[in-house]
């Protein structure tokens, strides 16, 4: 698993973004719920990994986080995209689409040869 | 937001978020708090239990702790923290040893800053570059003739061949002619003496510099009814027209001339500069005014050297040597084309006019680069014996602490974690002792104007620049990985099992390593090498200022220019006469005299003479020639060996009598009486007239520096001088007299300047300035040197001794004197300073060769030396020893044998 860290991580940010951005403002429990419901419960997710993920993308700009209150009237932390982070969303969209692409052409010969 | 800027973003906040220690680690425990509130509610509402649903939800999470351990990772820099620690470890146990920390801070601080002083002396007068346009390829050109005895750099070119290799070379994309010169300006009501020069329309071109205000000198304006225009400096601009705008607009009064100014030159271009001509006009420090050099058509064609300075610029690609080769042939085409002038003594060299060209920083800074490595030499070893002294010190703290660190280690502590420890606090070290070095620098960079002496081209622009800075740091940075590697390095290597049976490891019977002896025994050498160096040149110097120079050194000179008004022979003569004779009559003044080349104010004239009746005459015999008033030889002091003065009696009835000084007379009447002989100095055709008869001897003067022997010297009588330096001997102090001077100068013609106000003991002490400068350099780097190396001598006796204190209680319970305690511990240091001492000479005796150029009067092993550096070393050496020697010799045995 070592190596395949770096893809991890750089997906799980992704995915953080695009929730954020179809959901709103959201805090990090909604967050990993909302993550694992969207996979499908294909993905196991730890939800502490969440955490240093969001602290990056606050330190980066692309998300701000503020207290507010639960729908349960629990007081919590709310992330939400910044003006950076929408951009970054488009941005970093694009590039997976374009990874992917490029691999589903490796991955899928047989039928073009 | 570009990633990279997000990146940088999220860097620069974890750096600070490091520094500043704030990690919102309670902020984050609410929110996990939260977290795992949320998900146990959920857990709740499907069904589960509250203790079942919070342990899911901690599963889930990854953890509390884990996630607390990730988020932290996240939010600071570990590696700056870590270092943090380090830091504050480091600081914390220096602190704890307030001894240890001062001297290795001093040490280090005081290597450190001799360095950062030179090299940003040296930076400034070898590495930064001039302030003209690709400065490289600029190059004097130079005529030297062999059968002229002077300096090859003296004469460039007469304007004549001048033209003729500016016409036909292919080297040089442009050429250019100064001449220096000197304005009367009056500045708010003074007058005075301003260095100038005459140049032609290519001379700002050539320089590739450009006026920041108005325009350069231009064709137009060396067509004659043209010149009275001049270009002025930033600095004159400033302080006599306030800076303001309109100065191109206003004039400027030269020599009682009008000339209109049409140019500023920025603020660092004032060439030439003192240093940059070796042989110009020395009492023109910078150029502060520039007006064009007219030549008339006579002078445009004449082939005799005059007195410009041929300054030119090499094609890219030229080297200096395809010019000089061009250069030659130029010249040697032109000594047959325009054979022997026979009625020109000076054209009658015609044959031998060579070429030189020599590259523009050579000649500025070629004659100070010896003594910049000379001084970069010196401080490397003192850098070198202070990180000498920080290793050792160091080497001492690490024994001292074998205890703590064998615990720490027992404990667990990895290696390259305690070398890492180690190396931060020498790092630390090295750190702070480079804020003191940068701040030792500093202060010596504020002393330097007064140690400058003033022909160090561009010593007073040295500074602590980028440059500077960054060898300081590079400096501390050696002295911290040498001297922290090295003990670093021998603690990470302790034997865990040695330290637990000995309590730390025990040297041997010296008390310290042999690592420890050999620095100070190296340290030891470096720095007799340095005493020894220092003192030569305090040898040199001493011989240098109690020379013989032939003349009084409290008689009072001073230079008087006479400006256009006085353009008529007779005018001058009626001044000179007027002035001397005035001078005489003022009470309190013993004699006064006048001359036209003043003794070391490096300026001379040199003819060409025939003594009549001597057996070896031969074709290029020279004199040093000058004209002098009745009065001078009894002004300057400079006493009469035989026949007599001259005496205003020659000088009415215009007798052709002229005095020679005694090297002449023992050069050219060995063994006949020189009075009543006959010298000619006038060449014409084949034969030599104008006889003068010799009517006394006098006593050797040095004239061009104090460290030359005086060459065969006539004098002549003669007021009619256009300039000249009065000396004056009074019974009055200098200040006094030269006040009554200036007022009675004031009162004879009010708008002539007096300047050059010094006595002759003033010109001795500018004539051996640099050697002053390097002398007191050099001197104080040995000084430092030796404290240096004495410190670390000390420091290891007294380390030695406390780690001996238990042998000696154990020597002296069985029975030995506390003289033999004392001599042991001598013994010991004696050794060590014995060893050093005798490879400091062995260096001393090969490397001081090197030295040879920069001594006067005295050899290279000079022996007086080395006897007084060998006692100097051994009398310090043992005295530094003999505090801990004593401390040795005190201890009780009973305690001694108690303690651990």
């Amino acid at each position: 698993m070592g190596d395949k860290t770096d893809v991890w991580q750089g997906t799980l940010a992704l995915m953080i973004l695009k929730t954020l951005e179809t959901m709103g403002p959201q805090h990090g429990y909604g967050l990993a719920r909302r993550i694992e419901q969207t996979s499908g419960d294909l993905l196991q997710l730890n939800y502490g990994t969440l955490y240093p993920a969001l602290l990056k993308l606050e330190q980066e700009g692309y998300v701000r986080s503020q207290w507010g209150v639960s729908d349960n009237n629990r007081k919590a932390k709310f992330y939400e995209l910044t003006k950076a982070g929408q951009k970054q969303v488009r941005r970093a969209t694009a590039d997976w689409e374009q990874t992917t692409e490029i691999l589903s052409r490796f991955l899928t010969p047989a039928e073009e040869a | 937001m570009s990633s990279a800027s997000a990146k940088m973003r999220a860097f620069l906040i974890r750096m600070v978020r490091s520094v500043c220690g704030w990690r919102g680690a309670d902020e984050f425990d609410e929110e996990l708090e939260a977290h795992v509130a949320m998900h146990t509610e959920a857990g709740v509402a499907a069904g589960l239990d509250e203790g079942e649903a919070r342990r899911i939800a901690l599963v889930k999470l990854g953890g509390a702790e884990q996630v607390r351990q990730a988020r932290r990772e996240r939010a600071g820099l570990v590696w700056l923290e870590n270092l943090q620690q380090d830091l504050r470890y480091g600081a914390r146990t220096l602190r704890r040893s307030p001894g240890f920390a001062l001297t290795a801070v001093a040490t280090v601080g005081l290597g450190i800053g001799a360095c950062t002083a030179i090299f940003s002396l040296v930076n400034a007068v070898l590495i930064r570059s001039l302030p003209y346009g690709d400065p490289e390829r600029l190059v004097y050109l130079f005529t030297p003739n062999p059968n002229l005895k002077i300096p090859e750099e003296v004469l460039c070119p007469g304007y004549g061949d001048y033209f003729d290799i500016r016409r036909e070379n292919r080297s040089f994309e442009s050429m250019s002619n100064l001449v220096q010169t000197r304005f009367s300006v009056d500045e708010q009501g003074i007058v005075q003496r301003i260095g100038s020069a005459r140049v032609d329309e290519d001379f700002f071109h050539t320089l590739q510099a450009q006026p920041e205000l108005g325009r350069p000198i231009a064709a137009d304006d060396v067509q004659a009814g043209h010149e009275r225009v001049a270009v002025i400096s930033h600095a004159l601009w400033v302080s006599m027209f306030g800076g303001r705008a309109d100065v191109l607009q206003k004039s400027l009064t030269l020599d009682h001339a009008l000339y209109r100014i049409v140019g500023v030159m920025p603020a660092e271009f004032e060439y030439p500069f003192g240093s940059d001509l070796p042989y110009g006009d020395s009492q023109i420090k910078s150029t502060q005014i520039w007006v064009p050099l007219l030549l008339t058509a006579a002078q445009r064609a004449e082939r005799e050297p005059d007195n410009n300075v041929t300054i030119a610029r090499l094609r890219a690609g030229v080297t200096v040597r395809a010019a000089q080769a061009e250069m030659a042939g130029i010249m040697a085409r032109l000594d047959k084309q325009y054979p022997d002038d026979p009625n020109n003594e000076v054209a009658s060299m015609r044959p031998y006019w060579g070429a030189l060209v020599k590259t523009f920083t050579d000649m500025s800074v070629g004659p100070v680069r010896p003594l910049m490595r000379l001084l970069v030499a010196a401080v490397v070893l003192v850098l070198l014996i202070a990180c000498g002294n920080a290793a050792n010190l160091l080497l001492a703290r690490a024994a001292e602490r074998a205890r703590e660190l064998g615990v720490r280690t027992a404990l667990g502590a990895g290696r390259g974690r305690m070398v890492r420890q180690l190396l931060t606090e020498s790092l630390l070290i090295g750190a702070v002792g480079c804020a003191v070095g940068i701040a030792l620098a500093y202060l010596f960079l504020r002393l330097l104007p007064r140690l400058d002496p003033g022909n160090i081209p561009r010593l007073n622009e040295a500074s602590l620049d980028g440059r500077v800075l960054l060898v300081a740091v590079g400096a501390a940075l050696f002295t911290s990985l040498f001297a922290g590697l090295l003990p670093a390095w021998r603690a990470s290597r302790l034997e865990l099992t040695e330290f637990l049976k000995a309590h730390g490891a025990r040297a041997g019977s010296s008390g310290h390593s042999p690592v420890q002896s050999g620095l100070i025994v190296a340290q030891t050498a470096m720095v007799v090498l340095l005493l020894a160096a220092a003192g030569l040149l305090i040898r040199s110097y001493v011989k240098v200022v109690n020379v013989d120079t032939g003349f009084s050194e409290s008689t009072v000179t001073f230079n008087v220019g006479l400006d256009e008004r006085y353009s008529k022979p007779e005018q001058q003569v009626a001044f000179f006469q007027q002035l001397t004779a005035r001078l005489n009559s003022l009470p309190g003044v013993l004699a006064a005299g006048a001359v036209n080349y003043l003794p070391l104010s490096n300026s001379e004239s040199i003819t060409l003479m025939y003594v009549d009746g001597y057996p070896n005459n031969k074709d290029f015999q020279q004199a040093e020639a000058r004209y002098v008033t009745p009065k001078y030889f009894d002004a300057m002091g400079i006493p009469l060996l035989a026949g007599r003065y001259l005496s205003e009696d020659d000088y009415r009835r215009k007798s052709g009598v002229a005095v020679i000084n005694k090297r002449f007379a023992d050069l050219y009447f060995p063994d006949r009486n020189p009075i009543g002989a006959h010298i000619s100095t006038d060449r014409e055709a084949d034969g030599w007239k104008d006889f003068n008869t010799v009517v006394g001897v006098v006593g050797n003067v040095r004239h061009m520096s104090l460290e030359e022997e005086a060459q065969p010297q006539m004098y002549y009588g003669n007021y009619q001088m256009n300039g000249a330096y009065v000396a004056v001997r009074a019974t009055l102090p200098p200040a006094a007299i030269a006040n009554e001077i200036r007022a009675m100068l004031k009162a004879i013609d009010p708008q002539l300047a007096m300047t050059d106000i010094r006595t002759m003991g003033d010109w001795i002490s500018l004539a051996s300035a640099r050697r002053r400068f390097q002398t007191s350099l050099l001197t104080a780097f040995a000084g430092i040197a030796l404290v240096l190396a004495l410190v670390g001598l000390y420091g290891l006796m007294a380390f030695s001794v406390n780690r001996r204190t238990r042998e000696v209680g154990i020597r002296m319970a069985l029975g030995a004197e506390r003289r033999d305690v004392l001599l042991l511990v001598m013994r010991n240091a004696g050794v060590l300073v014995g060893v050093g001492l005798v490879a400091g000479l062995a260096c001393v005796w090969v490397v001081t060769r090197v030295m040879r150029s920069f001594l006067f009067g005295v050899s290279e092993h000079d022996p007086m030396t080395v006897v007084a550096v060998s006692a100097l070393m051994i009398v310090c050496g043992l005295m530094a020893a003999l505090v801990p020697a004593r401390r040795a010799a005190s201890i009780e045995p009973m305690q001694a044998l108690r303690t651990d």
